[in-house]
């Protein structure tokens, strides 16, 4: 009960913080996915299912303020979600970099997952390669910002990890 | 070392997952705003527009600073030629007034729905687009100023955009160059009709639908065309030529616009009671 209130305090912050203030902090035109992030994180720490099912809700709360279909960024966040959990089951070792070396590269994935159903979707203004350098950029912001997130969700889920998230364990 | 046996289950998670989403992303398409999808939209705008009003105040002198430390190169140089341009523009605005008050006297007698006559609502810009794939703007007034879904929003220089989501003490606004976006004009010079239409990841737009064989200089301005069934009352202006290229096989000008209103530096905002918009 307690993990779901924290999990949900972090969707609830996650979904503040890129409606009322990420919007300020555009660099070269793009913005992180802190939803995204926070997934990613999850996924990493609890595994894949809960990492699928925490960014549907992520992604599906985002979504809400989105002009694009809702349930969009929900199917991207939860692909991603999937996909990170699966990765990092896989992992024999993890190191200090690998935490946020994942919030890029998921960024990446979300990212491009997200443009491409877009297009099939009917949004087919979403699939230019103005918008895969934005995918490309904003994967290096949600890379920049993991280390502030990965703590978050890690205090969230509650995993009482020996060393840290970003030690080897 | 963590290890995680996938199995059946796991992918039956995500299935599901997909499958909601794809239905979600169905039926909102289908459903073009409204229902349970727009009921949810107002609801969450409604408990963020709050935040987004304190976080401008924050904020928003922040993403000045980012701004001038990404753009200070052509700041100097914008400067420069915004002076010269003002100092001819105050000369032209003093023969203007004479026309403008005649103009306006004249179109009350035919009753003609003119911008200045409608009722407006002043709204400051709260908040940008979350995303990176919209162009649009949350404003500080909702349906409790009698604010609806389709109503245009101007600024001092010309048209901003329009109405997309309401919520009680918010809005949000889709800008004229969101790609999705598509503004009915007229040309000044000619009249000739055609659609303004937003390009991904550019701030100016196209012009659509411009026969080939039509006159179009660059500077000249394009105003909306308010032809029925338009969602913009006539006359607004939009934006200005900086392009035009005549086509070789004939068929279509390639005509591009800058808008009049610098769209990522709005403040304050004009929504216009519109008839058509207010009806719909």
């Amino acid at each position: 009960m307690i993990r779901r209130a924290r999990l949900f305090m972090l969707l609830l912050s996650c979904v503040l913080v890129q409606t009322a203030v990420f919007p300020y902090l555009r660099i070269a035109g793009a913005v992180p996915d802190v939803g995204l992030v926070a997934t990613i994180a999850i996924a990493y720490n609890v595994g894949a299912d809960d990492g699928a099912v925490y960014g549907f809700a992520a992604g599906l709360a985002i979504d809400l303020f989105r002009e694009t279909p809702l349930g969009l960024s929900a199917l991207a966040f939860a692909a991603t979600g999937y996909a990170v959990g699966v990765l990092r089951g896989g992992m024999l070792r993890s190191s200090r970099w690998v935490a946020p070396l994942l919030g890029g590269v998921g960024g990446l994935f979300g990212g491009l997952v997200f443009v491409t159903v877009g297009a099939l979707a009917g949004r087919e203004h979403l699939l230019t390669v103005h918008n895969l350098q934005v995918v490309a950029i904003a994967a290096a912001y949600d890379l920049v910002i993991s280390p502030l997130i990965f703590p978050l969700a890690r205090w969230a889920t509650n995993e009482k990890l020996a060393s840290g998230a970003f030690r080897a364990h | 070392m963590v290890v995680y046996r996938r199995g059946s289950r796991g992918r039956s998670v995500l299935v599901l997952l997909a499958l909601t989403a794809v239905t979600l992303i169905t039926l909102d398409e289908r459903g073009s705003g409204g229902g349970v999808a727009g009921t949810a939209r107002r609801a969450a705008h409604e408990v963020v527009s709050p935040v987004e009003t304190a976080a401008h105040d924050v904020f928003s002198p922040v993403g000045d600073w980012i701004s001038g430390v990404t753009d200070s190169g052509s700041v100097k140089a914008d400067n420069r030629k915004l002076r010269q341009q003002l100092a001819a523009q105050r000369g032209r605005e003093a023969a203007a007034r004479a026309v403008i008050r005649e103009n306006e006297q004249l179109k009350k007698l035919v009753d003609i729905p003119f911008i200045q006559d409608s009722d407006a609502v002043a709204a400051r810009v709260i908040a940008g687009a979350p995303g990176n794939f919209e162009r649009t703007i949350q404003i500080d007034r909702g349906s409790s100023r009698g604010l609806a879904v389709g109503m245009p929003v101007v600024a001092g220089a010309g048209l901003v955009g329009r109405i997309t989501e309401v919520a009680r003490s918010s809005a949000t606004v889709e800008l004229i160059d969101d790609p999705t976006a598509g503004v009915g004009v007229r040309l000044e010079k000619s009249g000739q009709p055609g659609v303004a239409q937003g390009r991904s990841g550019k701030t100016q737009l196209s012009l659509k639908f411009v026969a080939p064989d039509v006159p179009v200089a660059k500077g000249e301005l394009v105003f909306t065309s308010g032809l029925q069934n338009s969602s913009y009352p006539p006359n607004i202006p939009v934006a200005k030529v900086t392009r035009a290229t005549r086509p070789r096989d004939g068929l279509e000008q390639t005509i591009t616009l800058q808008p009049l209103v610098d769209l990522d530096q709005i403040e304050f905002v004009k929504v216009l009671h519109w008839p058509k918009a207010s009806v719909g």
